[in-house]
């Protein structure tokens, strides 16, 4: 596992293991009064509705966890939230199992929700992680993020 | 044409290396090159067209772990990697 943060506001974590969203959220959580969280699994079926063997993530490391740092500052300082953590998986993984934990805490929970939601977006969007699907011995990398 | 140099080959000052990641890769078959750099002011851009994989448009282009415009002038020893569209999260 890769663990990086500048500070105690931001911590980012690549895993290529399974991991417990209760455990890392029980290691990260403060004091604030609101928090948000989100928690993103692997689907059953691949895009073309197919069942899914496997889901294999690849990212770019070193540019991924710099990258996921920038985003979550920039996204704290936009919405005024205190604290932020990012857990992403890497590696082959299972339908069920976690990709993505995205918690962020706040003074307010409308700020909480906003960052949460908006940090996860940008992470999709700007950070370098590729998904490839596998059906039936065959992978296909996917072109595109799944819509809002 | 682009000119590779085997690993015992590399040397840093006078070289690229060169990145693929996901469907690059495939489409390329292989990872990783390193590419002489042979002339100033060479740019990703530039370098991309040698590759033949395609248009540039829908990649991001990084520069030393920074993602940059395609158009940012290259210097030996710069690590160049080329990315599809992310699809993380």
């Amino acid at each position: 596992m890769v663990e990086i943060g500048q500070d105690d506001s931001i911590r980012v974590q690549i895993r290529p293991d399974p991991f417990s969203a209760f455990e890392a959220l029980e290691c990260w959580a403060g004091a604030a009064a609101a928090s948000a969280v989100f928690l993103g699994r692997v689907r059953p079926q691949t895009l073309d509705g197919e069942p899914l063997q496997a889901l294999e993530l690849q990212h770019y490391p070193g540019l991924c966890e710099r990258q996921l740092l920038q985003l979550a500052r920039e996204q704290l300082q936009h919405h005024g939230a205190i604290r932020a953590l990012v857990v992403h998986r890497v590696g082959t993984l299972l339908p069920g199992e976690l990709i993505v934990l995205v918690a962020v805490e706040a003074d307010r929970r409308g700020c909480a929700q906003r960052c949460c939601s908006d940090l996860l977006e940008a992470l999709k969007h700007q950070a370098p992680f590729w998904k490839r699907e596998w059906f039936s011995g065959q992978g296909t990398w996917l072109s595109g993020n799944t819509p809002l | 044409m682009i000119w590779t140099l085997e690993p015992h080959q590399s040397v840093l000052a006078s070289v690229l290396r060169v990145l693929l990641f996901a469907s690059l890769r495939d489409r390329a078959g292989w990872e990783e090159r390193s590419i002489p750099v042979s002339e100033a002011g060479l740019t990703a851009a530039q370098v991309w067209d040698q590759l033949e994989l395609g248009p540039l448009e829908s990649v991001c282009v990084a520069v030393n772990q920074e993602l940059v415009r395609s158009d940012q002038p290259l210097r030996a020893g710069d690590e160049l990697a080329f990315l599809p569209p992310f699809t993380g999260g």
